[in-house]
This record gives structure tokens, sequence and C-alpha cells, in this order.
């Protein structure tokens, strides 16, 4: 320890070679990754001619119809969540308005393919509602294909984007909202003045992060989509990999996918237009808004009360169906058991060092963009955004090709489905942490840096007590995601050796809806144990609800 | 002896320049007096190394201090709000004065719980400062100061806000500070504040 002429004591690792280079390394690492992965599988396989895109009719459908399922996703995913995000606004004491935004944030980190089957289970072809429907009038409706894809990307994106808008709206300075209400502001002036200028900040931010997931969804096109009409490019790489062991074609694709979404982020870092996905939401002063009476009060309620149903019916079905299955299964033990345990331990034998890769590297990346100055934050978003863009499938698959010779065993696949899973949750992540770690304000930074808290003493007294509680609810999201994951482990798990949404998927695909359901079930359960376990620090210094706590650490999250 | 030579600052994309330039002995306080605006704030943000000049030099003890860091340099700055981290308590706030890693021998614990007694705050060690009157925390912050021992106190309208009674609890502690052979550098609208604490009076 080095002592200054002044009596100043230098802090462990204040060097800023330590604040700066874990991160630096983190981040070319991964963008490192992202490029030798594309890079890989151009090494591997001649790229076919780059006019192949538009006169293969497959590849022009793919295309197309990827960009159409986004578009047309993200618009209704954004026009429902606006207009729920409205009606939660204006009907501040809606009764089950706490629960509604529970189930909004739930809703948000199920994975995939449990709240696929909740879908199935409700608008499938003998779902409660399709037979409801199809009793009473002469609609008829097929889950499979556009419709299923969009209803479950509406799904979970409405609610997400609801979040997220919902936020913005209760930001407006009370002051002007006092304002508004004074002047008796309705219809159109009033969404000029108070809610347009809220929407229009975020609404960018929204739109590129909703419309992103919509493009790279894997598992709901997998398990809805139908057949090839319906087939996206993030599949499309899966089937030339998986199947046709085409990797000159899913190199191909991975690049346009990749051009697509990256033109998008890049717009977004450049223009610093990003969604706050931070999941600290303060309640505002309630102030009665003039348009919140009358029959507008009564639409809103019914608005609410139905996009209710929309996302409780799902969540009914998983846990009504589940129970039985799931009963059998713990009372006739046997094989159904078995594979369950193991299961379960192969899931968390990934999941869990997958969160803690994420929130590490999360946490050493934020920590150099908010040392470092402006290139260096952009380094840090654009790093912590890549694996948003890149298939993982492709990533995997590139980094198998790479290690082929040193893979020996399933072990290493699947160390390698937790690093590619790490790596997958990062944009999540480190929203998450983002907040916490650069919202230290002018005055504090200069009365530290007077004090002389640097490197490891500013980490231990400023950052830690803030940043305890985002990390745990940020390792809860690493692992959940991971738990959840139906994407890399499909490509890389053997059938013998199944993770939980596996073993699902294979218990659907054999017709044993009994136990599929309870497989859901128990994916749902190990889930909220997940958030629960990672929540109870903050629960015993604060004493608070742990089920309200457990439902607020859900609240950032993504489907798996 | 604390010396200002020719210092400049201007702020980006502004044309107004800042000149300093005085110097101030032991034990002695100057007060800098001018309008809002005028540059107070700027100079003690200089002095602390929050800012860098364009120009000119800042000595202490015939030793530059141009170049060194907020954390390196000999001063403790006393601003007129937020002073401590909200989410440490009291002791804490104080003890990350005299050690960063809170690594205090006894003596030093000793001294901060006597400290606390002399500004009569006795038994406040694990009060967190969201729980402390503004009189309160600007005595703990001034503890602080005191306890760090650094030989220059920059105080930027330190007593703005407070009360009759915290305000001569304060002055007195100043003195104290002063007495002690420290130099106090104010920025302060009031006239007493300067009429009681000053010796010589810097006009911007």
């Amino acid at each position: 320890m080095r002592h200054s002429p002044f009596g100043y004591t230098q802090a462990p690792f204040s060097h800023p070679a330590w604040q700066i280079g874990p991160g630096l390394t983190i981040a070319c690492g991964l963008i490192a990754l992202t490029v030798t992965g594309v890079a890989a599988l151009l090494w591997q396989a001649h790229l076919p001619e780059v006019s192949e895109l538009w006169r293969n009719r497959y590849l022009n459908n793919v295309i197309r119809f990827t960009v159409w399922q986004a578009t047309v996703s993200t618009a209704l995913s954004l026009l429902l969540g606006l207009f729920i995000a409205l009606a939660l606004v204006r009907q501040p004491r809606f009764p089950g308005r706490r629960l509604l935004l529970r189930v909004m944030e739930l809703s948000l980190v199920l994975p995939t393919i449990v709240a696929v089957s909740g879908l199935v289970a409700v608008y499938g072809r003998h779902g409660w509602l399709t037979a409801i429907v199809e009793q009473w009038t002469t609609v008829r409706w097929n889950l499979y294909g556009l419709n299923g894809i969009v209803l479950a990307h509406v799904f979970f994106n409405a609610p997400l984007a609801g979040r997220i808008l919902l936020q913005a709206l209760e930001s407006v300075p009370a002051p002007r909202r006092r304002i508004a209400s004074q002047l008796g502001l309705k219809g159109r002036w009033l969404w000029r003045t108070l809610d347009w200028p809220a929407v229009r900040r975020v609404l960018p931010g929204v739109a590129a992060l909703v419309f992103t997931l919509c493009f790279t969804s894997f598992a709901i096109v997998m398990t809805l989509g139908g057949g090839p009409a319906s087939t996206t490019l993030e599949v499309a790489i899966y089937q030339s990999l998986r199947f046709e062991f085409d990797f000159g074609r899913a190199a191909l694709l991975a690049v346009v996918q990749l051009l697509i979404c990256g033109a998008l982020w890049f717009l977004m870092v450049r223009r610093s237009l990003s969604a706050n996905l931070s999941p600290a939401r303060e309640f505002p002063e309630s102030i009665p808004r003039p348009d919140s009476q009358g029959v507008r009060r009564l639409q809103d309620v019914a608005l609410l009360l139905c996009f209710s149903l929309f996302l409780l019916l799902p969540l009914a079905a998983v846990l009504f169906r589940g129970l039985p299955g799931l009963a059998t299964v713990a009372i006739n033990g046997g094989q159904p058991l078995n594979e369950m345990t193991e299961a379960t331990l192969r899931s968390f034998a990934i999941a869990l060092p997958a969160g803690a890769f994420s929130v590490f590297s999360g946490l050493l990346v934020l920590s150099m963009s908010s040392r470092g100055g402006g290139h260096l934050s952009r380094l840090s978003s654009v790093a912590t955004a890549v694996p948003l863009m890149v298939p993982p499938i492709v990533l995997g698959t590139a980094l198998f090709l790479l290690l082929r010779p040193s893979l020996g065993n399933s072990y290493d696949g699947l160390a390698l489905v937790a690093l590619i899973n790490g790596v997958m949750a990062l944009p999540f992540v480190t929203q998450l942490m983002r907040g916490p770690l650069n919202n230290l304000d002018k005055s504090t930074v200069r009365q530290a840096d007077q004090l002389g808290l640097r490197g490891w003493y500013r980490w231990r007294w400023l950052h830690w007590p803030r940043l305890k509680r985002p990390l745990a609810l940020a390792m809860a999201y690493g692992t959940g995601l991971s738990l959840g994951d139906f994407g890399v482990i499909a490509l890389f798990g053997t059938p013998g050796q199944p993770t939980i949404p596996v073993l699902l998927y294979q218990q659907l695909g054999s017709y044993r809806m009994d136990l599929a359901a309870g497989t859901a079930l128990w994916l749902v359960c190990l889930l909220l144990l997940v958030f629960a376990a990672f929540s109870l620090p903050g629960y015993r210094r604060n004493h608070r609800n742990l089920a309200g706590n457990v439902f607020k650490a859900l609240a950032e999250g993504r489907h798996a | 002896m604390l010396e200002v030579k020719g210092l400049t600052f201007r702020y980006p994309e502004t044309e107004t320049i800042w000149r300093f330039t005085f110097g101030v002995d032991h034990g002695e306080c100057i007060a800098i007096n001018g309008p809002s605006g005028s540059g107070k704030s700027t100079l003690l943000n200089l002095l602390a190394g929050f800012l860098t000049p364009e120009s000119g030099t800042i000595r202490w003890e015939n030793r530059l201090l141009n170049e060194l860091p907020p954390w390196e340099r000999p001063v403790t700055s006393l601003f007129q709000e937020h002073n401590l981290f909200e989410h440490l308590d009291v002791q804490t706030n104080i003890g990350l004065g005299i050690h960063p890693g809170l690594k205090l021998t006894r003596t030093q614990k000793e001294a901060i719980s006597h400290g606390l007694v002399s500004v009569g705050m006795t038994g406040f060690e694990r009060r967190m400062p969201g729980d402390l009157s503004g009189g309160q925390r600007q005595r703990v912050a001034l503890l602080r100061a005191l306890l760090r021992d650094q030989p220059i106190l920059l105080l930027d309208e330190p007593l703005t806000g407070l009360d009759a009674e915290a305000r001569t609890q304060l002055r007195a502690l100043l003195l104290r500070h002063k007495a002690a052979g420290k130099v106090l550098v104010l920025a302060s609208h009031d006239q007493e504040d300067r009429k009681i604490l000053a010796d010589k009076l810097l006009n911007l």
C-alpha cells in the first residue's frame, strides 16, 4: 500500500487497469466470440451465393416471414401494452391492479415451452376457449402458424411493453399532472401534454427490444410454427445445422439476422435510446385524471379484466393440468420420478454456473463502462447487446466446431450450454445492474474521491450496499433464464440426458400429456424457488413479505 | 501556506474566464465574496481537484497540487448539503474519513465517540443520515473533516439553511479548527459568517 506525501492511503485495485482491464477483456471476448462464431461457420463451409437469399424461394420466404411476424407481433404488443398502461394510469384504484401487475411480471419469466403449453390448453384445437367459441359461434381458429406465433409473442411482450410504458407514464412529474387535472384536460390534449411526451422517450427502445425478441424467437416458432410456411431465420438456422448439416446456409442466415438486428441496435446505441428495464418502480402520488370517469372508466375496467384473463387463463391451465400429473409422479415414483429428478439436477448444474457467469461478466463490463469514456461505454453497450442479435445456436455451433477436437464427452457439451446460456442472459442481467451501478450522483462521487474511496473501497462502501439486491435478482434471472432454456440445449443436449425443458418437449412429443403438464408445473415451481432463494437476503434485512419479494424479483423477466 | 497564483478556468462552451490569485497562512480563514455565479464554488472545486484549471498554480507548503487527484490533496470539503453517504451510518461516514477501508485502531474509534460527544451527538453512532436534522448532518460532516485532519478546509455555504443554534455551534467548531492551525477557505453569502470566521476577504 502506497502512502502519498499528504497521508493518502491507496486503495487496493484502484489502478485504472484494474477498473477497465477485466471488463474490456470480457467485452472484447464477447464481440470476438460473435465474430469467431460466424467466421467458424464460414470456415467450415463455403458461403452460398448471397443472391440465393432472393433467388431461393424458401430462404426468401423465411426472411419475409421473420420480418413480417416480428413487425405484426411488435405492433400488436406495443398497441396492447400502451392501452393497458394508459388504463392502469387512469385507474390507479382498479381492484385487481396489484395482481395484474404481478401477473404481468410473472408471465415474462415463464419458460416459453411452459407458456406455450398453457396457450395450447386455452387456444389450441381442444382448448378451453376454442371449445366455447366453436360451440356458440361459427368462428374457426387454428393456433398453429402465424396466428399462434403472434398470439404467443403478444402474450409475452405486451406485458413487458405495458410495464415499461406504465413506468414512463408514472414518471411524469406530479406538478405537471396536477396542472393537467386542474385545467380539466381530456382526450387529445391530455395525450399531447402529458402522456405522449412520456411515452415518446421510451417507445423506440421498447419497440427495438420487442422487435428483437420476436425476430429472434425460437421455441415459440418451433412449437407453434406448424410447418415450413411459418419458419423464421432462427429456426431455419437450427434446421440447417441440426438436420441438413448445411453450415454455409446457416452462416448466411446468421449474417442476415445479425445485419438486421445489428442495424436496429446500432441506431439505438447511437441515439442513446434504451428501454429502462429496471424493476424498481416508484409508486407516484395518485392524482385524479379528468379522463378517468364515466364511460371511459367502464371501458378501462373491461379492458383490464380481459387482459387479466388473457394472461391468467394459460397460467391457470398450467396449474390445473399440471397438478394431477405432478401428484402422480410424486406418488407413483419409478421411472418418471427418476427422470424428473435427474433432469432437475442437470438443469441446475447448467443454470447456476450460467447465472454466475452472466452476473460476473456483466458486472465487469458495466464497471468498465462507468469508469471509461464514451468509446468504452459504447463498446460495453455493443458487447452486452450482441447476444440479443446473434442466434445462440450459431454461437454454440461455432464454439462446438472450434472446440470439437477437445470436446470429449457430454459434460463438455453441457459446459458449453452453460457458457452460451450465460452469454445469452447478459443483455437482461446488465439491464438490472446498470442503474444501481451508474446512479452515483455527482456529490457522492466527489465526496468519495476526496476521501480516497476508490478501487476495492469504493466497491465495498458505495456499490455493494446498492448492488446487493440487484445482483441477487440478476443471479436469479440469469439462472432462471438458463433453467427454462430450450434453444441451445436443443442443439447440444442428448436425448438420454435431458434438462427439464427438453424432458417436457420429449413428453409432449410422445403424447404423454399428463406427465408433460406435471413437468411444466414443476418447471414453474423451480423458477419460483430460484427467485425466492435469491430474494431471501433482502427478506431477512427488510422484513418484507416473501411472496411480494418473489414476485417483485420476477419483475425483470424475459421468457426463456 | 496555501498559495494560488494566476489560476484560470473556463467552463466548456462559455466565454467567461475566472482568474484567482491569493494566499492564506496557517490558522487563517479567507472568505470569498461575490454574487451568485461569480465563481466561488468553481474556485473551491479547483482547489479540491474536481475541476482542472487552464493555467496557474496551487501550492501548499511549496508543493504543487495541480497534478494531484482529489484523493491525494491535503484538503477536505464541506458543502451546504450532500456531505454524507446516505446509506451508511454516522460512525461509518466518519470512519471513512479516517481510513477509506475503515481499518480503524481502537484510538481512532474512541476519537469518533469522543468527537460525537463534543458536538453534542452522543449515541448517534448507528443513526442513518436520513434520520438526522440539517444541523446534525453538518456537525457529523464537520466532525469527519476535523478527524480527517487535513490542513485545508474548503467550506461552500456550510451554514446556509441551518437554525441559529446550529449555526452558533458549527461556527464554534470551525473557530476551534482554525485555532488549531488549519486553513479555512470559506464561500458564503452570509455577512455574519464572514465577520466571525474570516481574517481575509477575496472579492470576485
